[in-house]
């Protein structure tokens, strides 16, 4: 009934739902770039839902997906480095679009909870989303070992 | 209102685990598990059991995916080699 | 025949979850018969969060089951992951992963580390608990795999102390529970210690002590769970797969087995 967990329920349908319908098909590249994207969009949506059900315990959820889910990213890039070297998957725009919408929603949400701790946990979200999700996505470009990058 | 989140979360975990069912190659289906855990972790959260979708989240995005790479990589080193030693075996893993 | 009786269990299946269903409450529906009395005995134990009260507290029975389930799973696949006689072990080359990726895994490490035990800390007072920080936490010493190399990790993580540790874990979860045995009440039993303030770290009885142990276990497992798949991919290899010579290791030795597969010929050999 708040615009919190309408703006949650978009995200996810046009942000998540395209990362499915990304995954789903397609060659490797698109898939990992998905999987990437996919975990990027998703954390914003928690941390909606959270302020959305009025329950700021939730916002562990965001914080557990903001640490793990560029580790999850990595895993990939790491072990499928010999696949993705030959199709480097390059996705600057949806890329730069998911951080964007994370250290919009991170800022949001800031604005809405005020000084205090919770606060500073929000903040740690934001760095970990957006960071974690650019590292990741360089590795996925070949990033993730020495002299292949760009 | 919240009846909404839970039905579009729940077609999304519906479509993701279609998806993932119908992907034949274990390193593509590792991928489509991955986003599977996601959705499901938000749709756990939408139906108010942050608890479960804590767990889904921390097995989900990286150690399931982590396991099952290695557990490829180490299947498909064998049946290079099992390929490599018999010209008629064609049973790789 | 064996359509048949798949059809017919498979028929019975489907109508008894039918009857089922037609006789469950509405969703969403206002009559939660046990959720009311779990949440009753939550707040009379001071603990905020209901299902850390239901796992550690009045069902905490059913929870030394379930790590005794990932105990034994775990202990099986260090028994089923071991190096066999037919194999070696092979020096894993070193990675040369690029700077950016290798600043961000020694950054979040410490991070995820701590995010580990914060969800483990915070059981009793809001989602999480020591599956979830134990998972975290364990996942986070891998970072040293995927930002460096493999023996970065070994060098850091010596096997030993994290089975000592799992067995050690898994043991003082059983200590709690008869501690409140001999202390005159029920196996598992919440009397040991004072229920604190509610809402606070030092709340809950004995489920942050349990926490802490399932934490411990959970985090050690995954290790000892990781390092045996990561052993195996990466380190342990097979007589002769570095041979460039093919015919050499498909000739005399696992000839006998070929026919049944020789992906599988540790099997055939541990006889000899």
């Amino acid at each position: 009934m708040n615009g919190w967990i309408l703006a949650a329920v978009l995200v996810l349908v046009t942000g998540v739902g395209a990362t499915l319908w990304g995954v789903a098909g397609g060659p490797l590249r698109r898939r990992a770039t998905a999987q990437n994207l996919c975990t990027a969009l998703a954390c914003p949506v928690l941390l909606l839902l959270a302020q959305g059900y009025g329950r700021p315990a939730y916002v562990d959820l965001a914080l557990v997906l903001a640490v793990l889910g560029p580790v999850g990213t990595l895993v990939f890039a790491r072990l499928l480095a010999d696949e993705l070297a030959d199709d480097p998957p390059h996705a600057r725009g949806p890329t730069w679009t998911a951080a964007a919408l994370g250290a919009a929603v991170v800022g949001a949400v800031a604005v809405a909870t005020g000084p205090g701790r919770a606060l500073v946990k929000l903040l740690v979200i934001g760095v970990l989303l957006v960071g974690g999700n650019l590292i990741a996505s360089r590795a996925l470009a070949g990033g993730m070992q020495e002299g292949r990058g760009d | 209102m919240t009846e909404t989140v839970i039905v579009v979360a729940l077609l999304l975990v519906a479509v993701a685990a279609t998806a993932a069912v119908a992907v034949r190659d274990p390193v593509r289906q590792s991928l489509v598990l991955a986003v599977l855990g996601v959705v499901l972790a938000v749709l756990f959260t939408v139906l108010q059991a942050p608890d479960v979708g804590l767990s889904q989240l921390a097995v989900g995005s990286a150690l399931t995916p982590l396991l099952l790479l290695l557990t490829v990589r180490k299947a498909k080193r064998r049946g290079r080699r099992a390929e490599r030693g018999r010209s008629a075996g064609g049973d790789g893993p | 025949m064996r359509l048949w009786l798949v059809a017919v269990g498979g028929a019975g299946l489907a109508a008894l979850l039918v009857a089922a269903c037609l006789r469950l409450p509405g969703f969403g529906g206002d009559r939660h018969p046990y959720g009311d009395r779990a949440v009753e005995a939550a707040l009379s134990r001071h603990t905020a969060n209901t299902v850390s009260s239901v796992t550690f507290d009045q069902r905490a029975f059913d929870t030394l089951g379930e790590m005794s389930i990932l105990f034994a799973a775990v202990l099986g696949s260090v028994v089923l992951l071991r190096q066999t006689r037919d194999e070696h072990r092979a020096r894993p080359e070193p990675a040369a992963v690029s700077r950016p990726v290798r600043r961000y895994a020694l950054l979040v490490l410490p991070v995820a580390l701590l995010t580990g035990l914060y969800v483990i800390a915070h059981g009793q007072v809001s989602p999480g608990g020591g599956f979830q920080g134990g998972v975290v936490a364990a996942t986070a010493l891998h970072l040293l795999y995927l930002g460096a190399d493999y023996r970065a990790l070994e060098r850091l993580r010596p096997l030993a102390p994290y089975e000592a540790a799992d067995a050690l874990a898994a043991s003082s979860y059983l200590v709690t529970g008869l501690a409140a045995l001999l202390a005159g009440s029920a196996f598992l039993a919440n009397t040991l210690l004072p229920y604190g303030t509610f809402n606070t770290l030092a709340s809950a009885g004995t489920v942050p002590l349990l926490n802490a142990a399932i934490g411990m276990e959970v985090a050690c497992a995954v290790v000892v769970l990781l390092a045996g798949f990561l052993d195996q991919a990466v380190e342990i290899v097979d007589e002769g797969e570095h041979d460039e010579h093919a015919e050499h290791d498909g000739g005399g030795k696992t000839g006998g087995n070929a026919a049944d597969g020789g992906d599988h010929d540790d099997s055939g050999k541990r006889g000899k």
